[in-house]
């Protein structure tokens, strides 16, 4: 029966081709933007993220919660886990510090120098250059040894290639001689950071030992620390870690351990991401709006137009619920056509300028789904006042207009 | 003969108060199955509003219509329609059909608002339209026909589903003569085939056609007799 009342809905649908086109355009358009800025924003999400995956993705960084405990980490706890948990490259503390190069009298440069172990090598930022990275008895000896950005290099000696060569390195006070055993690409951090300050800020990366012993430091106060992962293995490694930082620090159940699976850089740009994209759906969903009105108005019209056809039509025994299926029908047909035309359009207009500005394009199954059945919604809740009005109408009234 | 239509005391009374019309006044009426009516009155007598209710189109204000023995005075419109759809087949002045469907499709409405599966009201339809000779026109629309032949498509989708009643409002008032004649022997053939058939008409020459006249003026039957010059 309703597959009839469907019927009837396409055929009077069919035989007003040209303003059932017009209505649906509104709704096309609507679609078309919406979806076009969420494939959009799905593609520039993806891209950034991708951009920022090189930078933190294949690592762990372990922390407190420095609300809950003061304890820090210590070495053999690092070296712990090193031994204890399969799948990981190596442990590191990321320890940055400051300070600032000597270059001769009266010229200094800021130095932000990570501090760390020799598995800081596989973090997937480092690419040594020339010379090599500092190794694990570099670590071990506690050597004065440092690896130098190509940035770094340049500023100070004038050239890139300065292995063998030493810098000074003022501590807050004690100058400390290191000797440069490698250089490495400036990293997408470096540049990042870089940006913040207008002098330049060298970067360095130095054996954590020596570090420690240069600025008098004890070594067992690690407070953040960082695991490099070799595949696909992130949560396994994560809840080992978890277990046994908790077990050998006595902070079972306490909640103190804060593990994040990047550098907090995912998260941040995701949400400024997410942000943008919702504000400007809402102003496309309000295109949306505007194209269900006019359903609405056209549907009114349509009503008012065929209050004869509605009159016959209870003549022969259509009840209030018929008329009523019948003109929602139509108008939820005519938003779910405009709807997957719109769609058609958007994931075209969408595809090219993600081609043209080169985000990565993909479609989300989900969202297919969610506009089709938004799409077909609008009719339906903008369809309900007309189909209501049709459905009350008076027989004897409906039949006597002209 | 069995009771088809009774009409007890049928008042009804448009603007209730100082301004009141009575389009019907303490109207009683029986007609009873397989006969053939006309009921005569001038324009304001009261005909359209009695055709209105012998078609459950409207109601009474005050007293009784039985529809085969079915008290149908104070129904909602859903039953309304039900009974509308199950046991009258109207016929009207301006024949009624729905421009953008073909005859067919016309004569297939009322079935398809019975619940009738598709198989079945293809044949009903078609036999309907056969049997006032438009076999060849089930795909015309109403525009591509003239006007007699839009009344028997009108005729045909009324007589589709075999409803007991059939009510002709001016059933020949937007025809030519020929057509009109064409129109009555129509009718006149279904209600030899055992059909009660009940015509409503400001018109003596198309009264005349039928086997009993009922004259209604103010609202009030004035008389009802068997028709003397009636002729098969």
């Amino acid at each position: 029966m309703y597959l009839e009342y469907i019927k009837s809905a396409l055929s009077s649908i069919r035989s007003n081709k040209g303003r059932s086109f017009l209505t649906m355009l509104g709704i096309i358009i609507g679609i078309a933007a919406v979806l076009t800025v969420l494939i959009i924003g799905d593609g520039m999400k993806a891209t950034v993220n991708g951009e920022l995956d090189s930078i933190g993705a294949t690592s762990i960084t372990v922390s407190m919660d420095s609300t809950k405990t003061d304890k820090k980490f210590s070495p053999e706890l690092l070296n712990d886990i090193e031994e204890n948990i399969d799948g990981i490259y190596g442990v590191s503390p990321s320890q940055n510090m400051g300070g600032s190069f000597i270059v001769r009298d009266n010229l200094t440069y800021d130095a932000y120098i990570s501090a760390g172990f020799a598995a800081m090598e596989k973090s997937g930022q480092v690419t040594i250059v020339h010379g090599r990275y500092f190794s694990k008895s570099d670590v071990d000896e506690a050597k004065k040894v440092i690896v130098l950005s190509q940035t770094t290099a340049k500023k100070i000696f004038g050239y890139e290639n300065v292995v063998g060569q030493s810098v000074q390195l003022d501590a807050y006070g004690p100058v400390v001689e290191f000797q440069v055993v490698g250089v490495r690409k400036d990293m997408t951090l470096d540049t990042a950071f870089a940006s913040f300050s207008d002098s330049p800020t060298l970067m360095a990366d130095a054996p954590y030992t020596s570090i420690c012993d240069a600025y008098g430091i004890a070594s067992d106060n690690i407070e953040s620390f960082s695991i490099y992962l070799e595949g696909e293995n992130k949560e396994e490694v994560l809840s080992k870690t978890r277990s046994v930082v908790e077990n050998v620090m006595g902070l079972r159940g306490e909640n103190a351990v804060k593990i994040s699976s990047s550098l907090g850089f995912d998260s941040t740009t995701d949400s400024i991401l997410n942000i943008i994209t919702s504000v400007v759906a809402i102003i496309a969903a309000i295109s949306l709006l505007v194209g269900g009105i006019g359903v609405m108005n056209i549907m009114t019209v349509s009503v008012t137009e065929r209050t004869r056809e509605i009159g016959i039509r209870k003549s022969l025994g259509a009840r209030t619920s018929s008329i009523l299926t019948q003109f929602l029908a139509e108008a939820a047909i005519l938003t779910f056509t405009g709807g997957m035309i719109g769609m058609l359009l958007g994931i075209t207009i969408s595809y090219i300028i993600c081609k043209v500005i080169d985000f990565s394009f993909y479609v989300n199954p989900m969202l297919v789904l969610i506009v089709v059945a938004i799409s077909t919604a609008i009719g339906l809740f903008f369809g309900i006042y007309p189909a209501k009005r049709a459905a009350k109408l008076d027989p004897i009234e409906a039949l006597r207009t002209e | 003969m069995k009771k088809l239509v009774e009409i007890k005391d049928v008042c009804k009374i448009y603007n209730p108060g100082e301004n009141e019309v009575r389009a019907l006044d303490h109207v009683s009426l029986i007609i009873g199955e397989g006969e053939f009516v006309a009921i005569i009155g001038q324009s304001g007598s009261g005909k359209s509003t009695l055709m209105n209710m012998l078609g459950c189109l409207d109601t009474p204000t005050s007293g009784k219509y039985f529809l085969h023995g079915q008290d149908v005075s104070h129904m909602t419109d859903d039953e309304q329609s039900d009974v509308r759809n199950r046991e009258i087949g109207f016929i009207f002045q301006g024949f009624n059909l729905i421009p953008s469907l073909t005859a067919l499709e016309n004569v297939e409405l009322p079935l398809i608002y019975r619940g009738v599966g598709k198989k079945e009201r293809e044949n009903l339809s078609k036999a309907a339209l056969n049997s006032v000779g438009l076999s060849k026109r089930m795909t015309h629309k109403p525009n591509e026909m003239s006007g007699g032949q839009q009344q028997r498509v009108a005729i045909a989708r009324a007589i589709a589903q075999a409803p007991p009643i059939l009510l002709a409002d001016e059933p020949t008032g937007n025809l030519d003569s020929g057509s009109s004649k064409e129109i009555i022997s129509i009718i006149k053939r279904l209600y030899n085939e055992g059909r009660t058939v009940i015509i409503i008409t400001h018109d003596p020459g198309i009264a005349k056609q039928a086997k009993r006249i009922i004259t209604i003026s103010d609202g009030k039957i004035v008389s009802d007799m068997m028709n003397p010059d009636y002729v098969d």
